[in-house]
């Protein structure tokens, strides 16, 4: 098997990231993994230009699934796109591996996701929320969060809490309907 | 251990200070939030003239702010190159911003205790980042330091915020709660096993990221590891700091596992590394930094294994960050001309003056 990152010479690592349900491998040689391991976390930060262009190419390498197709044709249609707040386009962002402003998120979302995916091996905010966010969002994160709760509560099989969780869920819900 | 022990081990030493020297394994922790305002672009694209905008409004906020009146402000490119190498090595700012210092502002408060630390830096790689450092083991104390400063500007300022990918930050390597723990721990043990790629594999799958603190040319320097979250997205904030917890509490039983291993084993091998660094650091008369950091670790083995006697007990991770070329010149006020065989020979007398016992 060849290195995933220089394609020439034999993999001899082989790494296996394990996030959530998402299984991811890697493969790499002698000589590129000297590259990786232990560089400082300036590096690391550097090379995410680098790990945006594995994630870019590896799309265009791999026509198998759906997901990378789907890829592939939103950045070669719009590989010169640029986003209209600040006017960054998507390759200086390659190039840079950061993003221009936080309008570029939703700009790019079709060609961001699934590398933030990849990363971070998930797109669900379970963090804190700032507290002048509307009263919306506070509400739906509320909901997620008690839904999660609910998931935990009936693995272990606490089912009274489970069923106060889920009313409490209902009458959340039903609020957010009403508004 | 459970996490719940970790737990009580962790308040023990908040409350008693002498209690965390204890702790010679995790030597310091850090805890930073990133955040971005709304409305403007990132600092990656500004020009000049917009950091300086934004760089003035954080400031006006900072100076307002009654609780924060004991940081200091520092306009970066205001700095000499030595104290912005300081900055660098306290993880103040990164040596993108001490190279592209317009517009970039820090204001800082240095704590009670040598290696306690809080900053705000502004304009770095994000807008704002908030930053607490802590001696030894102290994740929720940093936590909470950072989280108490980022309310302050949360009244004031309205962050870049989406409900599905949480703070918006440049880099997507931060998204979510943006709030990345790293603690440095001290690893002469595992470093040298064969165990050590195990160990790392480990950290891996657990969603840590290891590197040397210090690099030499591909090999780690002083057998210091820096051990960070790598998922920021999909967790809450507890989450993350009760998991880096958990993870340091393993940290430590696998080094002291180690330890204990490589005593039964190789009693004699350990002693004579250990008597032959003491030996090279009493009398050598031109000490390098990287070859300090790596004789003074062994030496701190030797005191925590309780193998070695006629040196000073001592605070390997505040010796380390005296010796450095910038913090000699700096503390000890010596023109930069100085050559490095210079230092050298004053880095080996400080060494000396501090460690072995009767000199001082």
């Amino acid at each position: 098997m060849n290195c995933d990152f220089c394609y020439n010479n034999e993999a001899t690592i082989h790494l296996i990231k394990i996030q959530g349900a998402s299984v991811e491998r890697i493969n790499i040689c002698k000589e590129c993994a000297k590259d990786f391991s232990f560089f400082s976390e300036e590096d690391f930060y550097n090379d995410l230009a680098r790990i945006l262009y594995k994630f870019f190419n590896i799309s265009t390498n791999d026509h198998h699934t759906g997901r990378d197709k789907k890829i592939l044709r939103s950045i070669s249609y719009g590989r010169n796109r640029k986003c209209p707040f600040c006017g960054i386009d998507l390759k200086t962002i390659k190039k840079i591996g950061r993003v221009g402003c936080s309008s570029c998120y939703s700009e790019f979302k079709d060609v961001l996701f699934p590398i933030i995916k990849s990363i971070q091996g998930s797109l669900e905010n379970k963090g804190k929320i700032p507290v002048n966010t509307s009263r919306k969002i506070k509400l739906e994160k509320n909901i997620r969060d008690l839904r999660h709760r609910l998931k935990n509560e009936v693995i272990i099989e606490n089912f009274e809490e489970a069923a106060r969780i889920r009313d409490k869920i209902k009458k959340l819900e039903k609020n957010r309907y009403d508004r | 251990m459970t996490g719940k022990n970790f737990y009580l081990l962790e308040n023990k030493t908040s409350k008693n200070k002498s209690e965390s020297n204890k702790n010679k394994i995790i030597l310091n922790t850090r805890v930073r939030l990133a955040r971005n305002l709304t409305d403007y672009k990132f600092t990656s694209i500004c020009d000049s003239q917009e950091k300086n905008i934004l760089l003035k409004k954080i400031k006006r906020y900072v100076e307002e702010i009654k609780e924060l009146k004991d940081f200091r402000f520092y306009s970066v490119k205001s700095l000499g190159k030595i104290q912005r190498d300081l900055l660098f090595k306290d993880y103040l700012i990164t040596p993108g911003m001490a190279n592209r210092m317009q517009g970039k502002g820090l204001f800082v408060k240095y704590g009670q205790d040598r290696g306690e630390s809080s900053a705000i830096m502004i304009n770095e790689e994000d807008h704002l980042r908030i930053q607490s450092v802590r001696p030894g083991l102290n994740i929720s104390e940093a936590y909470e330091e950072v989280i108490e400063i980022e309310k302050y500007f949360e009244k004031k300022l309205s962050f870049a915020f989406d409900r599905n990918l949480g703070y918006l930050t440049a880099s997507p390597i931060n998204l979510g709660t943006a709030l990345r723990v790293s603690v440095i721990a001290h690893l002469p043990v595992l470093a040298v096993s064969t165990r050590i790629a195990d160990f790392v594999k480990k950290l891996n799958q657990v969603g840590c990221l290891i590197n040397g603190y210090f690099m030499g040319n591909s090999e780690v320097i002083g057998n210091l590891f820096k051990i960070s979250n790598l998922v920021t997205l999909g967790k809450g904030e507890e989450d993350i700091v009760e998991e880096m917890k958990a993870i340091c509490l393993n940290i430590i039983d696998d080094e002291e596992y180690a330890r204990k291993k490589l005593k039964e084993s190789d009693l004699l091998g350990i002693k004579d590394n250990i008597y032959r660094s003491f030996g090279l650091l009493k009398y050598a008369k031109i000490l390098s930094y990287e070859e300090s950091l790596e004789l003074l670790s062994i030496i701190r083995l030797g005191l925590d294994l309780d193998i070695i006697r006629g040196v000073n007990d001592f605070d390997y991770f505040e010796l380390i960050n005296k010796i450095s070329d910038s913090h000699i010149i700096l503390d000890l006020e010596i023109s930069s001309s100085v050559t490095d065989d210079e230092l050298d020979s004053i880095r080996a007398d400080l060494i000396r003056k501090k460690i072995l016992k009767g000199t001082d």
